[in-house]
């Protein structure tokens, strides 16, 4: 893999803010003395995490299924309360102390590419059960893999409406059923070849027919998947190139799924994504192309892509270029990262997450949110993103306990001094990368009346603008 | 494009007849110089996103066709219990829109049907994308049309144009500055007992941030001082919004239009069920009901005020005329606008009708689109904003249809 010969914090900085979601304070150098190399392959390859096991063990409902949800609702829809709240409670604990950085902002990613959205009916019930089983386990496996795996799951029929697609029928002289195109236009346009790859009205009905008869058995009790080959249409299907004849039933899916993964143009649309996720929000087509070439010669080895992106020259020409503005989410979770803070309750966290815009779970369009940084950027959110950074400095964010004597101290600078505490701060957090005029404005604060010296400082610079990009 | 009131406007009650003939171009003038007189113009823009189906919005109840496609999921003729609300003895509304009935009898709210896009797109993001940008099979247009609008307007105050949405809107993308906000109130810095330090300090390091970050920091501190010094008054009149995006925002954007802080231009993002491929008629009611609330309470709200603003909702495509088999509708083409103000001339159902036989539906399955709607968003922004050149590169928009 080629990596810059000369590293530094700015590029190790650079790294943890692109994989992850942004050093933890000393994270910089540590990352520097285990080598940029090492770190890079082992996310590639997540390990063990016991410290995150030990912080998520008080979160008894994760491993829930479906079915065990709808039973426990059905006997006190209390519950539904609890099992929602872990659920995303463990997303932020994940992003702010996982080992596997990366692991996590690729579910993150693929599940926003598939997008679901919490609201939205029986979704309540599954949404924890197509994470942690349809997205999570292939989020570096093959795209073909996570694509099978999100397009039947229940959670994805339900939100678009697979599961009321059904072959157009009589019953008793009445006709009954019939199409519903949701899931097929979006299965091309959102999670596969992408607008612009040329099909048309009747590819989507086509695709549609594919999908009939894939649904749940039961969505108020059991909530499994089902194929019901009556309610499927068996006749041949011509869709985007593809030509499927007739009584292939249950298979017309997958034969579709098949066609489309290997598809060119699903391996630019999945390539422009991650290139704008991971390096910018206008990647460059030479660059999209590349990495296309290696979804298309890995057969769709996602862990071969996601590879890529971190040996091309543009992911690292970034670390020297103004930034990608975060979003709420990576703004929240890389501010808890930086002040150190140790979660013991993310309600309030999840609340900043919200008002910067981007509520857990709660992308009501399959679209899903958007990869591109500037869409964050607007007054509201900053000022959100601001008051957030200087109540935790302050450490007014319920369940996320903060030392931030105790991070300048370990930084060589005096709490009591805001200077000292500022160069103590921009060591151990940002490797030195704040600008003259951040620092100089941090180290400008009163030492007498209102917060302590160093959670004024500290403040201010979690606000500051650096902070606002990775 | 000639005037031509066969194609702006079509009559089908009596009663209401006198109302379309009283419009003419001589008292268009005489509108348009007796609101010069009042105060700052303002153009409120509400987006129902996912695709609002305008079929049973503004329900063409006169066109049998329109029971035969819709089956189980059609709204009931006026006098039938949950029936329309007649319009014009051939449309009607839907029934949740009843609070803004009055506002129909006096003139001050009309229906545009049928409009849509030329480059029809049944995806939600691109169809959005081209109403936003107002250019429509056109992605890379790097400005919305409605931040066209205000360049040409005077000033650059943040404050000018408001956004009552999560992110920045497609409609609004561009160089001119705008409020972005979820809700206007406790729009402060929290930092108890070093507030002013804290700002300043801060306004330093976005001072000294060339990017758009810098940019960013330094307006969000603008809309803070501009709010701290004209704070929203509470709805006044007894107006009562309801819960939800489309009550939170109008209640807001009433208090700005009210407080004077020169905002021109406000838009309402209102997410919910519109996308309706499913169990239509309750996500209809759950979707309506808050709005036809949200834009009476407005009304009240304002008072007289209303005279100076013009609501406009709008979303990216209507829907499928037949139902689907789900009792619900795909995507699909022409939709239905609605426009509220005191200059509104209202009391009508305007466009033209194509109908809603098999060979009248465009690509036999979608009501076809017969306005465009950047004609309808031209002739707004000319009566707001006073912009007579086209707003939307490559294209010369109409009369209009002579909503305002």
């Amino acid at each position: 893999m080629a990596v810059p010969q000369t590293l530094g914090p700015r590029v190790a900085q650079h790294l943890l803010n692109r994989a992850g979601y942004g050093p933890r304070p000393g994270q910089i150098a540590a990352v520097l003395d285990q080598g940029l190399t090492e770190w890079i392959e082992e996310q590639l390859a997540p390990g063990a995490d016991p410290e995150l096991d030990t912080r998520l063990r008080g979160f008894t409902t994760l491993g829930y299924s479906t079915s065990q949800v709808l039973s426990l609702y059905n006997a006190d829809n209390r519950t539904i309360g609890v099992i929602l709240d872990e659920f995303a409670s463990a997303k932020v604990v994940r992003a702010a102390h996982a080992r596997n950085q990366l692991q996590e902002v690729l579910v993150d990613f693929w599940f926003n590419h598939f997008n679901v959205f919490v609201q939205d009916g029986f979704d309540r019930y599954s949404i924890s059960s197509y994470e942690r089983d349809a997205v999570r386990p292939n989020v570096l496996g093959r795209f073909r893999d996570l694509l099978g795996a999100v397009t039947l799951h229940p959670a994805m029929l339900y939100y678009l409406d697979n599961y009321l697609n059904t072959a157009p029928r009589t019953q008793g002289g009445r006709a009954v059923g019939g199409i519903n195109e949701n899931h097929g236009r979006e299965l091309l346009e959102l999670h596969t070849v992408g607008v612009d790859a040329g099909y048309t009205q009747a590819d989507v009905i086509e695709a549609s027919r594919c999908l009939t008869g894939h649904g749940i058995d039961n969505v108020g009790a059991s909530g499994n998947y089902q194929y019901r080959p009556g309610n499927h249409d068996d006749g041949s299907k011509q869709v985007f190139g593809l030509s499927i004849g007739s009584g292939g039933g249950q298979g017309d899916v997958q034969r579709l799924l098949d066609h489309l993964a290997a598809h060119p143009a699903t391996a630019l649309f999945v390539s422009r994504k991650l290139a704008q996720r991971f390096v910018s929000d206008d990647p460059s087509e030479a660059f999209v192309t590349r990495l296309a070439d290696v979804f298309l010669r890995t057969a769709g080895d996602l862990r071969e892509v996601t590879k890529a992106l971190f040996g091309s020259a543009e992911f690292w020409a970034e670390a020297f270029t103004s930034g990608k503005p975060k979003t709420g989410f990576e703004y929240v979770v890389s501010t808890l990262r930086a002040a150190g803070a140790e979660l013991s309750n993310t309600r309030m966290s999840r609340t900043a997450i919200s008002d910067a815009g981007m509520p857990l779970y709660s992308c009501n369009p399959p679209t899903g949110y958007s990869n591109r940084g500037a869409d964050w950027l607007n007054p509201s959110a900053q000022l959100y993103r601001m008051n957030f950074a200087l109540d935790l400095a302050a450490g007014m964010v319920a369940g996320a306990q903060v030392d931030i004597r105790g991070l300048i101290r370990n930084g060589g600078g005096d709490p009591d001094s805001p200077s000292s505490a500022a160069e103590a701060i921009n060591r151990v957090v940002f490797g030195r990368t704040l600008s003259a005029a951040t620092l100089g404005a941090a180290g400008r604060v009163s030492t007498s009346g209102g917060p302590p010296v160093s959670a004024r400082v500290a403040g201010l610079l979690l606000a500051s603008p650096e902070m606002q990009v990775r | 494009m000639p005037f031509d009131a066969s194609r702006r406007v079509f009559l089908r009650g009596a009663g209401l007849a006198a109302v379309g003939v009283g419009m003419a171009p001589s008292s268009l003038l005489v509108r348009t110089a007796l609101a010069a007189s009042g105060g700052p113009k303002v153009l409120v823009k509400v987006f129902l996103r996912g695709g609002a189906d305008g079929l049973n919005l503004c329900v063409p109840y006169g066109d049998s066709d329109y029971y035969n496609l819709r089956g189980g999921i059609a709204i009931p003729r006026p006098g039938q219990g949950g029936g329309a609300i007649n319009l014009d003895g051939y449309f009607g509304m839907h029934p949740e829109l009843l609070p803004l009935e009055p506002l129909f009898r006096d003139g001050r709210l009309a229906f545009v049907h049928a409009v849509g896009n030329p480059a029809v797109s049944r995806s939600h993001f691109d169809a959005q994308d081209f109403q936003e940008s107002g250019t429509p099979g056109n992605k890379q247009t790097p400005t919305g049309w409605l931040d066209r609008a205000i360049s040409e307007i005077p000033g650059r105050e943040v404050t000018q144009a408001v956004s009552f949405s999560s992110q920045l809107v497609r409609s609004l993308l561009g160089p001119e500055p705008v409020l972005v906000a979820q809700s206007l109130s406790s729009f402060d810095l929290r930092a108890r007992n070093w507030r002013a330090e804290a700002e300043t300090l801060l306004t330093a390091m976005y001072q000294a941030d060339p990017t758009q970050v810098g940019t960013n920091g330094l307006e969000t501190f603008e809309a803070i001082n501009t709010l701290l010094r004209a704070p929203t008054p509470p709805p006044a009149n007894g107006a009562s919004y309801p819960a939800g995006a489309a009550g939170n925002a109008l209640r807001q954007a009433a208090g700005l239009v009210k407080n004077g802080v020169g905002t021109r231009c406000v838009y309402v993002n209102v997410g919910g069920g519109f996308d309706t491929h499913s169990n239509q008629l309750q996500n209809n009611v759950n979707d309506y009901r808050p709005l036809g609330q949200a834009l009476a309470a407005f009304a009240t709200d304002l008072g007289g005020l209303l005279d100076d603003v013009v609501v406009l909702v709008t979303t990216e495509f209507g829907r499928t005329a037949a139902v689907n088999g789900a009792a619900g509708t795909d995507h699909g083409t022409g939709y239905a606008m609605l426009a509220l103000g005191g200059r509104v001339r209202g009391g009508r159902v305007l466009g033209r009708w194509p109908g809603l036989s098999r060979s009248q539906l465009f690509e036999s399955r979608d009501l076809a689109a017969t306005t465009d709607f950047r004609d309808v968003f031209q002739e707004v922004a000319r009566a707001q904003f006073g912009i007579s050149a086209s707003l939307f590169p490559g294209y010369t928009p109409g009369a209009g249809v002579g909503v305002v």
